[in-house]
């Protein structure tokens, strides 16, 4: 297994970008950089457990452990996990949670290695597919909040899952799933096992007594793989005839019950073969080839499952009186409007209010950009969105179901519900092959009956085996699981279920900017310095003021390389306008224009540096373009697509990223509704468009568009609204996922030819008298076989 | 031909003993983790005296499992 390259300049653990003192630890008797407090203790601890193979087996980077210590003493409380764990009968309690930094095998190995250590725990189950563990603990022995604080240190936080009910039925369907699969497997092996001696008998030498024995046992093993395995078959056919639609499930149920029914047929009036094995081996591929492909759907809805449960369990609801006392922790579901609450820096605001005191916002879940926002007393603050510098005091004003976050993702759901749905071309084809295969058999019926009605229901039976439609149903469900398989390798999930062939037919890309072609964190582009101060010195004053803060735009300037480390005292933060302290006896204020000094004017992403009157430094931002954007654009267009840039952003800024990118077309300060209509505009003239972005604003254009890709990066809610989900941060992923897309289209189109061209061939033969049973058993075999085979070459990963 | 009227229910009840220590198996939550077991194998065990740079290294904090 190839172990994960981690380049000079990033951190060890999470393979971010190191900033400009990074933590410098032993691991294994080689030193290591880590780009934060969290990320060495993770590594020291893991070495401590003896768990570093962990590192070698991983295959992505782990999330960044960062250096907020989240308290998960919530957890402990009764009322917080009542609906969600159950206590067993040895005295033992079982939960379920949802975590989000699961990226591959070797996390759940590593959270079940860990957590084992604790005491009290006396099961773990991890699974990185559905991004859940299962923790069995003694109430006695340990807290819950022990094994989940041990979690968060690794990088694994740990959030609700959907409670007890729904995540016990989910568990049930999933073992019915694994039961059906492995009676399939088992029956098909017997089954065929016993069709095997009928083969064999190639002269004819077997008594019809022992033939007829072989074919009554083989029918006992068929049946419950086709009644039981093939249960989900059948009852789709039984509602999509009670939809009068005739589709892929109509085709695979007919296909099954047709070479069980000939079967019996043949076996009660003696005839010369019989196709039990065939029944079976059916049930077995295509059970495993949908398992592959909602495989791949399930792990890409798990991730968006646990973003969207980022939010608070407790607040602190204020009951009169300005000391400790006067406060108290409840649930978040029991906020009413009109409750007082208080939200620490760094915690998610649970509620949309109204602010009693300034403050600054980070609104990143609504609107992808981390910039923070500062919000003055009486401005609305929104549910999700994280407190930054001082504890925000608010008034309730919307809970639950009626709050921004919530009705935002209401509107995400409803553009989707109304996006016209593309005719799948699966239950297209199905539908008018039954159609045809049953016209033709009845006309073959009728005319052999006037022909020679010895031979008619001998000849109508062949031309149902010949023509079953087996390969056909193979055709599709078998590329689509190649495919999907394929894509979550390279980290691609496709959320939407016809969302492969759509993304096989665009022909325009268009991006975002911030978050999509940049990665979301500024940076300081240029410094531009005034009244003499050398621009050394100003970089040295602004990190010395920024060296403490948990300030987002802070981390812009610990990235930058120090000449001389100045000491700050007196350091005072003032929310939503910027920070203040003491330098060798001058006072400094660095952050917006008329904060750090008088009469200065505002004017696009800057930080300013003043001593209160004068203006000393401009600090001009810009945000870091992703390492590989520029060889996605050219791949793109290689592959014969359009590109275009559709950012909120500035006309300088756009311009400037497109002229670097080679993106001949952009447009700058757009709307969401400026996006949705290009879209629509260049839907109306024709084009197919694909939408990559990351932010709640483009939700509603990602929901738009023919086929929309997010950033797993980015808000929670755009992942909702997109078809595909881009986990990490590679943009090349998206031209080797329409590469994918459209090989898995060509492959379609090569099985569904293959399986007409075998059709038209055998059909007029059987009609005609001219195919002999075992003709038909292998033709069927073998041109299922080749339609398989055709579609596992979908499963190779394209090479960077 | 006799050997089949032995040989065809052994099979049977062959299967039946799959098919239940499947079904058990299912039942008791071995396929809950279909990941982490396969990476088990490729690790040294960690307390292996015979791979020298687990003679050398120090001894886990506190606890011993």
């Amino acid at each position: 297994m190839a172990e994960l390259a981690i380049g000079e300049g990033h951190c060890f653990h999470c393979a971010e970008a190191l900033p400009a003192q990074p933590v410098r630890v032993e691991v294994d008797g080689e030193p290591r950089a880590f780009c934060c407090d969290g990320c060495s203790a993770a590594a020291v601890w893991i070495r401590e457990a003896r768990l570093t193979d962990y590192y070698q087996l991983r295959r992505e980077a782990a999330d960044r452990v960062g250096t907020e210590r989240a308290d998960y003493a919530a957890w402990d409380r009764e009322d917080v996990v009542a609906d969600h764990a159950r206590t067993l009968d040895d005295g033992s309690r079982e939960i379920t949670v949802l975590t989000d930094g699961m990226r591959c095998a070797a996390c759940a190995w590593l959270i079940d290695k860990a957590l084992r250590r604790e005491a009290g725990i006396e099961d773990i189950v991890a699974n990185a597919v559905t991004g859940r563990v299962r923790i069995r603990w003694q109430p006695q022995a340990t807290p819950l909040s022990r094994p989940l604080s041990r979690m968060a240190a690794l990088g694994y936080r740990p959030y609700l899952a959907t409670g007890l009910v729904r995540e016990e039925a989910r568990r049930r369907e999933r073992n019915r799933w694994i039961l059906r699969m492995g009676i399939a497997g088992l029956g098909a092996m017997q089954a065929m096992m016993f069709a095997e001696a009928l083969y064999l008998d190639t002269a004819g030498e077997m008594s019809p007594a022992t033939r007829d024995f072989f074919r009554w046992i083989t029918f006992l093993v068929a049946t419950p793989v086709v009644f039981y395995s093939g249960w989900p078959f059948l009852e789709g056919m039984w509602r999509e005839l009670r939809h009068r639609r005739l589709g892929m499930d109509t085709l695979i149920a007919t296909s099954t019950l047709l070479a069980l029914g000939a079967s019996v047929i043949e076996t009660v009036r003696h005839g010369v073969h019989v196709w039990y094995d065939a029944a079976v081996m059916f049930v077995f591929l295509l059970l495993a080839a949908r398992m592959i492909e909602q495989g791949a759907r399930k792990a890409a809805s798990a991730q968006v499952d646990a973003l969207a449960r980022a939010r608070p369990l407790l607040a602190t609801r204020e009951t009169g009186g300005d000391d400790e006392a006067g406060r108290e922790q409840v649930l978040v579901s029991q906020l009413q409007p009109g409750d007082i609450v208080r939200v620490a820096p760094g915690e998610p605001v649970p509620s949309d209010g109204e602010l009693l005191q300034a403050g600054a916002f980070d609104e990143a879940l609504l609107t992808g950009e981390s910039t923070p926002v500062p919000k003055r007393a009486g401005e609305p603050v929104f549910a999700g969105s994280l407190v930054i510098d001082v504890p925000a005091r608010l008034r309730v004003t919307h809970t639950g179901a009626q709050t921004r976050l919530s009705e935002l993702a209401r509107l995400v759901d409803q553009a989707q519900a109304e996006r016209p749905r593309m005719a799948q071309l699966a239950d297209r084809i199905a539908h008018r092959f039954v159609v045809l295969l049953l016209v033709s058999a009845l006309l073959v019926y009728v005319g052999w009956r006037i022909y020679d009605p010895a031979r008619a229901f001998e000849v109508t039976l062949a031309v149902l085996v010949v023509s079953c439609p087996c390969a056909l149903s193979l055709a599709i469900p078998s590329a689509l699981a190649a495919a999907h398989g394929a894509l979550s390798k390279i980290g691609v999930l496709g959320v939407r279920e016809d969302a492969l062939d759509r993304l096989a037919a665009v022909d325009t890309v268009v991006f975002d900017k911030t978050g999509t072609l940049t990665d979301g964190q500024p940076r300081i582009n240029h410094v531009e310095v005034m009244q003499g101060l050398s621009q050394a010195s100003a970089i040295d004053i602004a990190q010395a003021l920024e060296r403490d803060s948990r300030h987002p735009l802070a981390r812009a300037f610990q990235a930058w390389p120090a000449t001389r480390r100045l000491q700050a005292s007196g350091v005072r933060q003032v929310p939503g306008q910027g920070i203040e302290g003491e330098i060798d006896g001058r006072r400094w204020k660095l952050g917006q224009a008329a904060f750090a000094a008088q009469g200065a004017l505002d004017e696009g992403h800057a930080l300013w540096l003043g001593d209160g009157e004068r203006v000393h430094a401009r600090f001009v931002l810009a945000e870091r373009v992703r390492e590989d954007a520029g060889s996605a654009v050219h791949a793109l267009r290689d592959a014969g697509l359009a590109v275009e840039l559709a950012s909120g952003d500035g006309d300088a800024a756009v311009a400037a990223m497109a002229r670097g990118l080679d993106i001949p077309r952009h447009a700058a300060r757009q709307t969401p509704e400026d996006k949705l209509a290009r879209v629509r505009a260049l839907q109306a003239a024709g084009h197919r468009v694909a939408m990559i972005g990351d932010g709640i604003n483009d939700a509603p254009v990602l929901a738009g568009a023919d086929v929309s890709l997010a950033m797993g990066e980015g808000a929670a809610l755009a992942q909702r609204a997109a078809d595909f989900v881009v986990t990490g941060s590679r943009l090349v992923r998206i031209p080797q996922a329409i590469a994918i897309a459209r090989r898995t289209r060509a492959v379609i189109r090569q099985n569904l030819g293959w399986a007409t061209a075998y059709n038209l061939v055998a059909l007029p033969l059987a009609a005609t008298g001219h195919v002999t049973p075992w003709m038909a058993a292998l033709g069927m075999a073998l041109s299922s076989l080749l339609v398989t085979l055709n579609a596992l070459r979908l499963t190779k990963v394209p090479t960077e | 031909m006799n050997i089949l009227l032995a040989l065809i229910p052994i099979s049977l009840v062959l299967l039946g003993i799959a098919v239940a220590a499947f079904v058990w198996a299912v039942k008791r939550g071995q396929f809950d983790d279909m990941d982490t077991p396969a990476l088990d194998i490729l690790r040294d065990d960690p307390n292996d005296p015979r791979i020298p740079s687990h003679r050398a290294a120090p001894g886990p904090s506190g606890d011993a499992d």
